[in-house]
């Protein structure tokens, strides 16, 4: 077996059971592994009914055939769950080292399944499994968890050899947009899976392993790898040294010059005093971070100096800056990196945590929230609300707690749900859809609700409808692809220019007859399963929409000015090219196309 | 004579030198346990180590050194393979790995995958006497 290791490790929490299985061939074939193969898996198992916080609900770790080798940024690994924010099936996409290092523990897949009675956390260690007791753990935060993890080890090598994966007082407290991170700072982000491994009793997975992953053809593999830095090193578009200085600030600039920044929630599509990437990279940088095998090192070790806010930590990247600072009207960099340091601490998604404070500001400012409700004023551009409101939302305390629910449940708590700019009660991430025809209609269609990370990132014209859904079919297909494979979504979906690159990686590592068209149709496979899931958990085409505000409401600025989204145009003609009915169900047709006559059995038997 | 000079400072911790060692060294396989280059990761450090000389023990000498103004234990940067360590050795057998420099002439894979230039090939005109193994 090449790619894969062949191994998945079944963890009853109920009993305290650990089994191992083999992984079967067939199945990894069809679905890849990562989010394919999670989901496949989920899907058999469990009924997607289920509430996501009930031990029914299982929590799936998966790697990919790519993770763990020397595959140019194949270091992501996946986590496959029913989410409770959305009640979609969610895959949640990290980097970092601990994906890799549970393949050199000697396995694809973690499947957990059950509720532990009492706060528990997974060793593995070379194909030495163990549950041990979380009690000392509990109501730690992330840092601190590692930390003592670490402590137990022998030597140095080994205390930083251990890869960790945790939660943070967020999961615990079943926040609903918290995430489970890894390596300190790196997150399974989105969707409230740190919640699901809460519900569970499970605090952390420590792996530490000394095998290895073969790789089906070896001088073929190294090539491609070769061919990969060739190209970074020459393709303009790729970005290497941009990436390199600046991270993904660089997008900020992007979204700043095209007028498409999230600001104010979602009202408007700049703010002044926006820092640029080299004004960021002089205030806090202190260190370029790497994932895995990853040349680019986007990642950036940070310190504030501001004695009000002062700390040490990594980020924030764009997605956090934007949704934490302009989306909440504030710019200021030294607050904002504050904030995503909390988040990170105690484990929650920056994203959804900034637009649901955003959602309250608004909320708040409009007068739909009693002055007896909250605690201190919250406005618009005030820094010191934001901070105390993120701290709030992770213990839950005061309003914290209604806000610890998703700005869905809490707008449609003040009565007002189209104050929450969401779809699929998903917050929309730090790109404005009214800037871009293709965005918008991927974020409405996303079978995890609204996201950047399930769509390639180039759209064509940006406000051309013609030609779009095609585009956008295609790069959701592709992404499934590469969340399946284990490589990097930031990286493959910058250009097109790299499609080829992750075919030939995968089929040299695999050896698995994964040609380019076989590969798309891999990825459409895995789409088309998920949404099968949505359906059957009743999630249906009335939820491909957008918030009213971005359907009908135009923004003001430069080349956005007077622009809706053209959803009901792009909409009939994306279905039709799926292979979908009018209401947004896959065709037995389709379903037999792609081999999934089986699974498409369940959703009319239901 | 060339050399590999390393330059910590600017290492990512992308880890592709592990992966390429190993590569070249293991048949058909990714496995940094084998690898005879180790990156030491800790917060914002990263440390590259290249395996050196087999050692039947550890020395008696205690001692920390200073990197980036954190104290560490000075074992992590020492470059033999020693029985306080558990890295540099098979993982099945124990038998000690070494830097073999890639063969003859040196061809370092580590090299050829450092795209940060924490690893770059220096060539030395002059024969310095070189130091002796094992
Ligand atoms: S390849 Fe270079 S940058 Fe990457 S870990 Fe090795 S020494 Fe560091
Ligand atoms: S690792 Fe190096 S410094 Fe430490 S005891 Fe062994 S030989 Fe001595
Ligand atoms: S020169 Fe070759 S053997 Fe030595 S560390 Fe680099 S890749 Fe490994």
């Amino acid at each position: 077996m090449d790619g894969w290791v062949g191994k998945i490790l079944r963890v009853d929490l109920t009993t305290g059971n650990c089994t191992e299985e083999d992984l079967d061939l067939g199945l990894a074939k069809k679905f890849v592994g990562g989010s394919g193969l999670g989901t496949k898996i989920l899907y058999d198992e469990i009924d997607p009914n289920i509430d996501a916080l009930s031990p029914e609900n299982k929590l799936i770790f998966a790697t990919g055939p790519l993770t763990g080798t020397g595959a140019i940024c194949g270091s992501r690994y996946m986590v496959i769950t029913k989410s409770p924010l959305t009640d979609c099936v969610t895959s949640s996409n990290s980097g970092g080292y601990f994906g890799p290092e549970l393949k050199f523990a000697g396995y694809d897949m973690i499947i957990f399944e059950g509720k532990a009675p009492e706060p528990i956390y997974l060793t593995v260690f070379d194909h030495q499994v163990e549950l041990r007791s979380a009690k000392h753990l509990w109501g730690k935060d992330v840092p601190e968890v590692e930390k003592c993890i670490r402590s137990e080890a022998s030597s140095p090598w080994e205390a930083e050899g251990t890869k960790i994966l945790s939660i943070g007082q967020a999961g615990e407290n079943l926040v609903k947009m918290s995430c489970i991170m890894n390596d300190t700072t790196r997150a399974l982000g989105r969707s409230g899976v740190g919640a699901v491994m809460g519900s569970k009793n499970l605090k952390a997975v420590a792996v530490r392993g000394r095998k290895g992953v073969r790789v089906y053809d070896s001088q073929g593999f190294k090539d491609e790898m070769h061919a990969f830095l060739k190209d970074m090193q020459e393709v303009e578009s790729i970005g290497w040294k941009a990436r390199f200085n600046f991270g993904t600030w660089v997008i900020i600039q992007a979204m700043v010059n095209m007028r498409m920044l999230p600001t104010r929630n979602f009202q408007a599509g700049i703010i002044e005093g926006v820092p640029t990437p080299p004004e960021m990279r002089e205030q806090i940088l202190v260190k370029e971070r790497s994932c895995f095998s990853c040349p680019f090192a986007g990642g950036r070790g940070s310190r504030i100096t501001d004695p009000e806010f002062e700390g040490e930590g990594e980020g924030p990247e764009h997605e956090s800056y934007t949704m934490l600072g302009p989306n909440c009207g504030i710019t200021d960099l030294a607050a904002v990196t504050k904030a995503s340091y909390i988040c990170n601490e105690k484990g929650m998604d920056t994203i959804s945590t900034g637009s649901t404070i955003a959602c309250t500001m608004e909320l708040y400012e409009r007068g739909y929230i009693p002055e007896k409700d909250v605690p201190f004023p919250i406005r618009f551009g005030d820094k010191y609300a934001m901070v105390k409101l993120v701290e709030m939302m992770a213990t839950r305390e005061g309003i914290g707690d209604l806000l610890a629910e998703g700005s869905y449940r809490l707008a449609e708590h003040y009565g007002q749900p189209d104050v929450s700019m969401t779809v699929k009660k998903h917050e929309m991430p730090a790109l404005h859809p009214q800037g871009y025809q293709g965005l918008a209609l991927s974020y409405s269609t996303s079978n995890r609700g609204a996201c950047h990370t399930k769509c390639n990132m180039v759209f064509g014209k940006r406000f051309e409808v013609e030609g779009t859904a095609e585009l956008v079919k295609k790069g959701q297909d592709y992404t499934a692809l590469l969340d399946a494979a284990g490589a990097c979504w930031s990286i493959y979906s910058a250009t097109r220019y790299l499609d080829d690159h992750l075919v030939r990686a995968l089929e040299t590592c695999t050896g698995a007859g994964y040609t380019k068209e076989v590969a798309m149709r891999t990825g459409e496979r895995i789409y088309n399963l998920q949404r099968l899931f949505n359906l059957r958990a009743g999630i249906t085409g009335n939820d491909d929409t957008l918030p009213r505000r971005i359907l009908e409401t135009p923004l003001l600025d430069g080349d956005n000015e007077g622009k809706v989204v053209m959803l009901g145009k792009m909409l009939p003609e994306y279905y039709q090219l799926r292979g979908w009915d009018k209401s947004g169900v896959p065709t037995p047709g389709k379903l037999e196309e792609l081999g999934l006559t089986e699974e498409g059995g369940l959703l009319w038997q239901k | 004579m060339a050399k590999i000079k390393i330059d910590h400072r600017k290492c990512t911790g992308c880890r592709l030198c592990e992966m390429a060692c190993s590569l070249q060294h293991v048949e058909n396989t990714f496995q940094p346990s084998r690898s005879r280059i180790r990156v030491f990761v800790h917060e914002n450090l990263y440390f590259p180590v290249i395996a050196g000389p087999y050692t039947e023990a550890a020395c008696n000498l205690q001692h920390v050194t200073m990197v980036d103004g954190q104290e560490f234990d000075a074992c992590i940067f020492c470059r033999a393979s020693c029985p306080v360590k558990p890295i540099f050795k098979e993982p099945d057998t124990g038998i000690p790995l070494k830097c073999d420099f890639c063969g003859e002439p040196p061809d370092p894979q580590c090299v050829s995958v450092c795209m940060n230039e924490a690893l770059v090939l220096v060539e030395e005109e002059e024969n310095k006497p070189q130091e002796k193994a094992g």
